[in-house]
């Protein structure tokens, strides 16, 4: 009897907790499906569920009187998918080299993996402004490759330490017999540990998407019109222009956020783990 | 295995591009430190001594941002830690049911981009949004959430901070409780064994075997409570005043937008080498005191 207060009060507490994450992020979705006359309302689910903020966000565009109109986030979502797509591909192989440089060969030693690692740590306002130079003076500003060029030094760090930990469960052994049969170093690599580590390169890939995806302070700054603006920059730049057109944010919003919480409940088991550059499994 | 200089051609690909994205950016900031580069006027950056030097000594604003972002990060992450453990504690506790479909709804707050948060509270927090239309029909006082939440401006600064605590203290409580979950079974059986109750397992075995994890995870929470950025950009932009206006944003303002009163690239600059001094220092100060790299990847 005991026992079973105790389980119904903490199964209690913990799912009260829980309503408190679930709640924002409901009303949210809720919002995207509610006419305009509804927008502010505390209710979660629509009266009179409409398409029409989706429709509007992707593909029409809106008028709404005295606000102006808004473009339709069309071009804005393909810059975000083109831009995180290509970084999570050139940033986990690169990684993956580098990790191996730097698990196998001690490579740099000491002094380099901790400087990789504390890369992690700069906050991007702080390079801002030497990077929009760069990238005007390489002609990559306000361009979707200037993007795919940046954002590596948020990327790269990440990737390289989940790689470490991803090849380290590699066994040696194996390694040390293709080396004796006559594989260059590279060949190794390409044939015999990264095949092992697809798991972790996979998982590695899927991180460095997230982050793409979600970085707003550097596509602010870099690509500041529509030719290579991200989503998430969109959506900043929105709330402030267009003040409080809520049913079409709510819908940009949930676009933005949908694939993003898909990945996240399906790589799960690898989330902390990735997120603390797996220092923690 | 292998010869050094295969090593270092698996590494120089990624030095090389560093080296352009890092360390580069880093010298010019150096650079920039002694010019003056306001961009509505100057075409060039001028150079002016040490002039950048004095102007942040005499800027009140400076200082508050610097006292800000610092109250930030010393209210949120320790509060993120301890409510995190706590929470850790209660999911991996044999009584919850459903464990599995909490923690995946816990996963939404730190998967989703900072921006849609921000976004999805400043719709929340809106003068006529739910919040308040909701306060007022339970018969509550409706408030201004981010302009003077509870009759004071500074307030705002306590949403912000309450805001944060929300958003990641389910990563703290993820960490922990992967950490709690890798300790070995046998030991806490033994311990049952031996009579123990769950209390004394929690405070003898469970909290001195998770010390490392909650260190990682300070380190984390640390590094990233420093950069905050989006979330103010999105909910404040840094009011009311300058009551939000952190470090990170305080330099997006001086050197990003002009209408900051100190509006100068060098400027910013010059407080961009001091946040990046301060992270340093914290960081370096875990990370040399508590986490022994060398035997993280090598051991």
């Amino acid at each position: 009897m005991d026992r079973r207060v105790l389980g119904l009060v903490i199964t209690l507490g913990a799912w009260s907790l829980g309503a408190i994450y679930l709640l924002p992020f409901i009303w949210m979705i809720g919002t995207s499906f509610k006419p305009i006359g509804e927008w502010g309302l505390p209710t979660l689910l629509p009266e009179n569920p409409t398409g029409q903020n989706y429709l509007e966000i992707l593909v029409t565009g809106g008028v709404y009187g005295v606000r102006g109109h808004f473009p339709p986030i069309l071009r804005y979502l393909l810059n975000s998918v083109v831009v995180s797509v290509t970084v999570a591909i050139l940033t986990s192989l690169l990684g993956a080299f580098t990790a191996y440089g730097i698990l196998r060969y001690r490579a740099g030693g000491t002094f380099f993996a901790n400087w990789i690692l504390s890369l992690r740590m700069i906050p991007p306002v702080v390079i801002l402004y030497p990077l929009v130079v760069l990238t005007k003076t390489i002609g990559l500003y306000n361009t979707l490759g200037g993007l795919i060029f940046v954002y590596p030094v948020i990327t790269l760090p990440i990737v390289t330490w989940f790689m470490i930990g991803a090849f380290k469960s590699v066994p040696r052994e194996t390694e040390e017999a293709a080396m004796l049969d006559g594989c260059t170093p590279f060949q190794v690599f390409m044939k015999i540990a990264l095949p092992q580590a697809s798991i972790g390169l996979a998982t590695s890939a899927i991180f460095a998407f997230l982050f793409s995806w979600s970085e707003f302070l550097i596509p602010l700054l870099l690509a500041p019109s529509e030719s290579a603006m991200p989503l998430t920059a969109f959506a900043g730049y929105f709330s402030n222009q267009y003040g409080i057109l809520w049913g079409p944010l709510s819908a940009a919003a949930v676009i933005i956020s949908l694939p993003v919480i898909v990945i996240a409940i399906m790589i799960q088991k690898y989330l902390i783990r990735g997120l603390t550059l797996g220092f923690i499994r | 295995m292998g010869s050094r200089g295969s090593g270092l051609l698996f590494i120089a690909p990624a030095t090389v591009y560093l080296v352009a994205l890092v360390i580069y950016p880093t010298v010019y900031l150096y650079y920039m430190i002694f010019h003056s580069l306001n961009p509505l006027f100057d075409v060039t950056p001028r150079f002016v001594g040490l002039q950048n030097i004095f102007t942040l000594l005499q800027d009140p604003d400076a200082s508050y941002a610097i006292l800000a972002m610092l109250l930030l990060t010393g209210i949120t992450v320790p509060v993120q830690l301890a409510l995190g453990s706590l929470l850790a504690l209660l999911f991996t506790s044999p009584h919850l049911r459903g464990r599995l479909l909490l923690r995946s709804i816990m996963l939404i707050p730190l998967s989703i981009p900072a921006v849609i948060v921000g976004l999805n509270w400043k719709m929340i927090f809106f003068t006529y949004g739910p919040l308040n239309t909701f306060l007022s029909s339970v018969g509550l006082e409706p408030q201004p959430w981010l302009s003077a939440p509870f009759g004071h401006p500074f307030n705002t600064f306590f949403v912000l901070a309450v805001l944060d605590v929300w958003q990641w203290t389910p990563f703290v409580a993820l960490a922990v409780a992967a950490g709690i979950e890798s300790i070995p079974p046998y030991i806490q059986e033994a311990a049952a064994l031996d009579g123990a109750t769950r209390l004394q397992m929690i405070r003898h075995i469970v909290f001195p075997l998770s010390k490392t994890v909650i260190i990682i995870v300070l380190l984390f929470r640390l590094i990233d409570s420093l950069k905050i950025f989006d979330i103010i950009y999105m909910l404040t932009f840094g009011g009311p005043g300058n009551i939000t206006t952190t470090l990170p944003f305080y330099i997006y303002k001086v050197g990003f937008t002009l209408t900051a009163a100190k509006a100068d690239i060098g400027y910013a600059s010059l407080l961009a080498v001091i946040l990046l001094l301060i992270a340093t220092f914290l960081v370096m100060f875990v990370l040399t005191r508590v986490l022994n790299v060398r035997r993280v990847v090598w051991e």
